[in-house]
């Protein structure tokens, strides 16, 4: 290779690991307001601030569904395993909210400690199955959603 | 190598060799393209939670992976453009962009198609995969109106070249958006190989061919745009008009 042609490669490849490293220091700085929800731990640890508008991600908790009969009001307990958060919604929910699902929900924390949301969406974790297999892996009691089976599991929020 | 690597950088070379492969090409990208959507219409099974809603992934994973692709290309590109100073190379950068930006929308289109019936949104601004995939688009569009602003097509390349290299940086954000931070956009999958699992053949295989076909259609589009534009730039050149006479 030239000697010109070897020292622009080389303040190519620096100009490129400079921005790298400076993408990367204010990605790494903005972590806390690039993250899109808090789990129910951090709303419990008090990390977030009271009367504030923020989104909450977790797992609805099984068996914590309790509808209204004569309204679209719902209420639920989302997880992470570790706190609860009480959730309160009136609206029309997502296909694949159901118990055991990971979901989002954004509103604010009410003096009792209830969580009135103003929307609330459905997460799809990266498990893609049929039902069929679905139902096979229920009865083996191998499924990973909606608890915490086996060390080194990460739930999926 | 550097004999080679010489040629490659002549246009008429590439445009010779191309003529040859184009008609192989283009029975590879039908073939691979349409037995992947029958089998992902017909044959794929639906996922549990969302039905037969899942088949729209197969074509949103495909070509979102592959749009990820593009910077890196016109990086590779541009740098060579930057050093070596190979017309071939430019050309290749000039018409990916262009291209990136169609893959990229139609990321973002199918995405939030998927994304309106599964999670109840169409858009959450407060995704980082979402957003930084949204900022590739512009960032590829940014590429394409730099190119048309600059009039020097020298100064234009060498600065389509630099902002090529500076992109591949968000191209690492998005892939590592869903686990840096949390999202609402669901992670990688993980591929198990056992059938009846997780993830089974039965979900990757019509997955993995439309990825394939995918990146064939990718190449077809790019050789067949770079030939476009090998004829626009050489066209004083002798084997230009020699070609065009013959071809009358």
């Amino acid at each position: 290779m030239k000697p010109h042609r070897r020292k622009k490669l080389g303040s190519i490849l620096f100009i490129a690991l400079g921005l790298s490293v400076a993408a990367g220091l204010t990605l790494y700085a903005l972590k806390q307001n690039i993250n899109m929800f808090f789990t129910p731990s951090q709303v419990a640890g008090g990390e977030v601030p009271k009367g504030q508008h923020f989104r909450i991600g977790g797992m609805v908790k099984d068996g914590s569904i309790a509808r209204e009969d004569d309204s679209l009001s719902v209420n639920f307990v989302t997880t992470d395993f570790i706190s609860e958060v009480p959730i309160h919604y009136v609206g029309i929910l997502p296909d694949l909210f159901r118990e055991g699902q990971g979901i989002v929900a954004e509103g604010v924390v009410d003096t009792a400690g209830v969580f009135q949301a103003s929307k609330v969406l459905a997460k799809h974790d990266e498990n893609y199955m049929s039902p069929e297999v679905k139902a096979a892996l229920d009865a083996a009691g191998t499924s990973t959603e909606g608890s915490l089976p086996s060390e080194g599991y990460k739930p999926q929020y | 190598m550097w004999v080679w690597f010489a040629k490659l950088g002549s246009p008429k070379w590439f445009y010779e060799l191309s003529t040859k492969w184009l008609p192989w090409l283009v029975v590879a990208t039908v073939v691979v393209i349409g037995t992947a959507t029958v089998w992902a219409l017909l044959f794929l099974p639906p996922d549990y939670q969302q039905g037969y809603t899942s088949r729209i992934l197969v074509v949103h994973v495909a070509v979102a992976g592959t749009s990820l692709a593009f910077f890196p290309l016109m990086a590779v590109a541009g740098t060579i453009t930057l050093v070596w100073k190979m017309k071939l190379a430019d050309m290749v950068a000039k018409n990916a962009a262009a291209l990136g930006a169609w893959f990229s929308f139609i990321t973002l289109a199918t995405g939030s198609i998927w994304g309106s019936v599964s999670w109840g949104t169409w858009w959450e601004w407060s995704d980082s995969r979402l957003v930084s995939m949204l900022f590739q688009f512009f960032l590829l569009l940014g590429v394409v109106s730099l190119r048309s602003a600059l009039e020097e097509s020298d100064k234009a390349a060498k600065a389509c070249a630099l902002l090529s290299i500076v992109g591949c940086i968000n191209v690492v954000v998005i892939k590592y958006s869903v686990e840096w931070w949390n999202t609402l956009h669901q992670p990688a999958s993980p591929v198990s190989i056992e059938s009846g699992s997780a993830n089974g053949p039965e979900f990757w295989i019509a997955t993995a061919l439309m990825i394939l076909g995918v990146y064939l259609f990718l190449s077809l589009s790019l050789i067949l745009s770079t030939r476009n534009e090998i004829l626009m730039r050489e066209r004083r050149s002798l084997w230009v008009q020699e070609l065009m006479s013959t071809e009358k």
